[in-house]
């Protein structure tokens, strides 16, 4: 951080800083070279990939052939998991954030008992291993009858301890007390109040939830493993990561590599668009100051 | 780092409240009922009794048992616990983690919060790119990164060999005594982004009016820094550090698929309590030790994560 | 039943929350596909397999069109152990039991021992016996009973490199294993990325080596399990590879079935691969580069003149107990493994240990354009013949396999100890293990 005034440039307008620039720009090549490599590999046939330096291209562009093989391999199947994965994000994303959002506004806002022992309840939790509650969460979800089914990852998915804290710190941050006092002097009820008041003033908190829940679902990958054995209901990851194995395990299993590469290009398209999609509504940032203020 | 699991949203690192704004905000806020509070937390504590608390309350109670694969299921009592505090391999992977911890997290949360100042003061050219690109290694699947840190940090096929060609240096970063700094870099490289995302838009919360006034009373850059922005991210920072620990302390997947990729990298079963709980249920059909090992994991997990933040965490509560 | 105490236990905990998620409106069970009837007489039955053989997938056109009450379908359930855990899960919860599930041969006992698989000779099974390499079927043979039938073999073969071998001055494929060490001496020559072969601790050959050479270091008896790695037999092999070893003749940093390996396949850097039969179909995807340069010949010889061989990797189709549709799951696999849908696998690259199919003149004829029109069929079907018999795997060789990487890692990464010593920590822990898993094992 270089001290520079800034005497021409207004505060949201600042002088570029080329140290800075550079500095950050080191960081991003370092988080650049996955989708690099990921792009130049996706366009080489199998053979070219095995034959050829990691980040020279192949002999072919094979970039259209894979994608078209990609949504034929095996019947075509990568079109139901897209799908599938698309529904599990959606549905659980959503749902997710709202209940961290709901959760997250009340122990901000609201005192009541057992608040410490809740918190402390959800982070004790999720400190336990998660791979050796596998066996039971699938011993629990098969008692009720829903493993092999979508609940099986939707239900898991609707609960997102790490958004219902952010959602805590970003409310005690950006809803002012005051308003909401005002509101219930208005009449409102406390449910109205955080949808009508709250919520929007939580926008870019929520959505900054929402992608990472987006995300986190997205590549949700252990716990489909454990619950789903129909491919029907696989997510993109379990689907992937199968083709993978084929040919990296021991055995005659089909070498797939060009399309393990291409499928995952292709999937981190729709993560690069949500982002891309849900980040203008950072700026509201700015909205909440003058309210604030 | 931590396995894409039931905990839906990762954990794998971040953030959280900030207990200081709060604390600030506590007496207004007293007033409510406590019934509307527990009305609103009900949805998600359900659903999280379902999902954590009640598998928990199972693998506590398998944990008091002995399975074998002739003769059934035992009671045991507490040997399960007995034979893990004197497992050497258990401790060996304790200690591991609780290495990596120290040295990483920090590491990855200043990198994070640098590069947010950065972007935040828009002082840097393309921060709009730059924003999405640190963020993309998240996105990642874990196959792909594999496969790509399979090559970028290969010695016979990939860049790191041509590297070492170049400089003439012999450097194998997945020999026993390198294979963890290794595995340092991929995890930095995909959770930095976002960390970087949290404490990104934190800063975005600030309102921007503090910026003007300051800059009219004189101050620069640096202490703008200082004096707002750092306060600023107090609180995320609590949360990060908490599930950044949580997450490392779970690390799973890069040991799981390294022994795949390259060959005596060092990586064992018992290489993180994680990845040993995962070999001695589903490989040594011993889920009622793997369940005493998640256990006392998760107990000092927490003890650590207490050691670390204990303050935030009881100014956040105590409100 | 074991189970059944914990599951009445659980239900007590769960009932408040079934109750619960009702509430919340997260009713399950739409769209599962759990249980299911049972599916007698003219009843539609639907059987559900696990394999991650892709072959099984080429039978079930023709078995459904001969069985039009039967509908099959194949499921990939994971690979290996991914797939013998989900077995272990759904049979622990009583709920979503495959009909037909794959087994590579050494997880056979496992879930046998336990009575988690149905025992076959209820079918008729031992009609077929007949139609089998003897050595297939004692791998799916536990303490006198059939439990899976065999479905791919892995007779050990020499895959090798005759261009590279032509670089180094080799005229012909090593007969004895002491042709073989003078041939990895020369290949060594040719520059320092050139390797006979690579072994990072691979336990698969190790074994098939030891196998060949007439040791059979596990004996086992009902849930008694003997291990002995010190006779002569297993002895003189596992010193021969530790000469190879010590010699520095053996590429230590590559690991089998990583990139790498296919990049040193495809290269000619790694001159053999002493593998099972199968690596004949997937060898040209992994290394298409070096289409025509590779051949495949007999395992190497302890002793000039003999003919003996072993075998690495294969697997086979059981049926869990808890199956619910046991008669059409055995009739399915009868078609795919033995009867009417066996060339359409063949066709598709599977290699089976059927008698009727190794005898084949057309099999054994058949040229390979990829082994430079050699006819491989023939050399795979004389490897499968001369599988030394009698090799059995410990029940809980799933759990060995993986902690012999830990054992063998320090000596690999060092070069302290000894494969000998290697193998006697190994055996240590086995004895442990396998006592505290109520085998009675020394």
């Amino acid at each position: 951080m270089r001290p520079t005034s800034s005497r021409l440039h207004t505060v949201d307008n600042p002088k570029k800083s080329t140290t800075l620039t550079v500095m950050t720009g080191l960081f991003t090549v370092y988080c650049l070279l996955p989708l690099v490599w990921l792009v130049i590999n996706a366009t080489k046939s199998q053979a070219d990939f095995v034959s050829s330096f990691g980040l020279a291209p192949g002999r072919g562009f094979a970039l259209w052939d894979n994608i078209v093989d990609v949504f034929r391999y095996q019947d075509g199947i990568f079109s139901r998991w897209l799908l599938n994965t698309v529904i599990y994000v959606v549905v659980g994303a959503t749902v997710s954030t709202f209940l961290a959002a709901l959760g997250g506004y009340a122990l901000a806002t609201m005192d009541f008992r057992g608040k410490r022992t809740f918190l402390f309840v959800v982070l004790g939790s999720i400190s336990v291993p998660g791979i050796a509650l596998a066996i039971p969460q699938f011993l629990l979800f098969a008692q009720l009858g829903v493993t092999n089914t979508p609940w099986a990852i939707l239900i898991p998915s609707f609960i997102n301890p790490f958004g219902l804290y952010l959602m805590w710190v970003f409310t005690a941050e950006a809803v002012p007390s005051g308003l909401l006092d005002a509101a219930k002097i208005d009449g409102a009820g406390e449910f109205r109040t955080f949808l009508q008041i709250a919520l929007p003033l939580l926008a870019p908190a929520s959505v900054t939830v929402l992608l990472f829940s987006f995300v986190s679902i997205w590549n949700n990958y252990f716990l489909p493993l454990i619950m789903l054995k129909d491919p029907e209901w696989y997510p993109l990851t379990v689907g992937i990561n199968q083709w993978n194995k084929l040919g990296s395990t021991a055995g005659n299993g089909a070498l797939v590599q060009n399309l393990v590469i291409t499928s995952a290009l292709l999937t981190i398209v729709p993560l690069i668009i949500a982002f891309l999609s849900l980040q203008r509504y950072w700026r509201s940032g700015l909205a909440l100051g003058a309210i604030k203020g | 780092m931590d396995i894409d699991q039931a905990r839906g949203p990762d954990v794998g690192a971040s953030a959280m409240a900030d207990p200081g704004v709060a604390r600030r905000s506590a007496p207004t806020r007293k007033r409510r009922k406590s019934r509307t509070g527990l009305a609103f937390i009900a949805p998600f504590g359900a659903l999280f009794l379902l999902v954590f608390v009640v598998p928990i309350l199972y693998a506590a109670y398998l944990s008091l048992f002995q399975e074998r694969l002739v003769g059934g299921t035992t009671f045991a009592g507490f040997a399960n616990y007995g034979k893990l505090i004197q497992d050497p391999q258990f401790w060996d992977g304790v200690a591991r983690v609780v290495r990596f911890t120290l040295i990483q997290v920090p590491i990855m949360l200043i990198f994070a919060m640098a590069v947010a100042l950065a972007l935040d003061s828009m002082r840097v050219h393309g921060t709009r790119f730059m924003r999405v690109t640190i963020f993309l290694p998240y996105a990642v699947p874990a196959i792909v990164s594999t496969l790509m840190w399979g090559f970028l940090l290969g010695i016979k096929y990939g860049l790191f060999g041509s590297l070492n060609d170049a400089l003439g240096t012999d450097i194998n970063p997945f020999a026993p005594g390198t294979t963890l700094i290794s595995i340092g870099v991929m995890v930095t490289w995909a959770f930095t982004g976002f960390n970087m995302l949290i404490f990104y838009a934190a800063l975005k919360a600030v309102p921007r009016q503090l910026y003007e006034a300051a800059a009219i009373d004189g101050a620069n850059e640096f202490q703008i820094v200082r004096a707002i922005k750092l306060p600023a991210l107090r609180g995320s920072l609590v949360v990060t550090i908490i599930f950044s620990i949580i997450g490392t302390f779970q690390m799973f997947n890069e040991p799981q698929i390294l022994p795949s990729m390259v060959a005596n990298s060092g990586v064992t079963t018992f290489y993180t309590p994680n990845l040993y709980a995962y070999h001695l249920a589903f490989t040594g059909s011993q889920q009622g030790y793997a369940a005493a090992l998640a256990l006392v994991m998760a107990a000092i997990t927490i003890a650590v994560a207490y050691a670390v933040q204990i303050r935030g965490l009881r100014n956040a509560t105590d409100q | 039943m074991r189970l059944s105490r914990k599951t009445r236990l659980l239900s007590a905990v769960l009932a408040p929350m079934l109750a619960l998620t009702a509430c919340s409106g997260g009713s399950g069970g739409s769209g599962g596909k759990t249980g299911g009837g049972t599916g007698g007489g003219d009843e539609q039955v639907k059987l559900t397999v696990w394999s991650w053989d892709g072959t099984v997938a080429e039978a079930v056109a023709g078995f459904q069109s001969a069985n039009p009450n039967i509908k099959v379908q194949v499921a990939n359930a994971g690979s290996s152990q991914d797939e013998y855990q989900a077995l272990d899960n759904a049979i622990q919860a009583g709920s979503g039991v495959p009909d037909l599930v794959m087994f590579e041969y050494f997880a056979v006992p496992y879930f046998a021992i336990p009575g988690k698989l149905a025992d076959l000779g209820e079918f008729g099974v031992d009609k077929l016996k007949a139609d089998y390499v003897p050595a297939s079927w004692s791998d799916v043979t536990v303490n006198g009973k059939v439990y899976a039938l065999p479905s791919d073999y892995g007779p050990s073969a020499m895959f090798y490199n005759k261009a590279t071998f032509d670089k180094a001055g080799i005229d012909k494929a090593p007969v004895t294993w002491d042709e073989y060490y003078e041939d990895a001496k020369k290949i060594r020559a040719l520059g320092p990325d050139y390797y006979i072969a690579q072994d990072t601790g691979d336990i698969f050959f190790l074994l098939s080596l030891i196998w060949q050479a007439g040791g059979r270091p596990f004996k086992v008896d009902g849930t008694k399990v003997h291990i002995d790695f010190t006779d002569p037999n297993t002895t003189r092999a596992v010193a021969f590879w530790q000469k190879l070893l010590d010699e520095k003749l053996l590429n230590t940093k590559i690991t089998g079935w990583s990139d790498d390996w296919n990049r040193a396949l495809n290269d000619g850097t790694l001159a053999t691969q002493t593998m099972g039969g199968w690596l004949t179909s997937t060898l040209p995807e992994r290394a298409p580069k070096a289409s025509g340069d590779f051949r495949v010949a007999l395992m190497p010889q302890w002793t000039q003149g003999d003919k003996v061989g072993a075998a690495n990797g294969g697997s086979s189709f059981g049926i869990p107990a808890a199956a619910a549709h046991k008669d059409a799951a055995f009739k399915f696999l009868e078609y795919f493994a033995h009867g009417g849908g066996l060339s359409s696998r063949v066709d598709a690259g599977a290699f089976v240990p059927n008698t009727t199919v190794l005898d084949n003149e057309a099999f054994q004829s058949k040229v390979n354009k990829y082994f430079g029109d050699q006819k491989v069929g023939a050399v795979l079907a004389e490897a499968t013949e001369i599988v030394g018999t009698g090799w059995q795997y410990p029940p809980f060789f799933e759990w060995a396999r993986t902690i012999y990487t830990d054992i063998a890692s320090p000596f690999y990464t060092t070069g302290k100890g000894s494969l000998a010593g290697i193998l006697q920590q190994w055996k240590q822990r086995c004895v442990q293990y396998g006592n505290e898993q109520g085998f009675q094992v020394d």
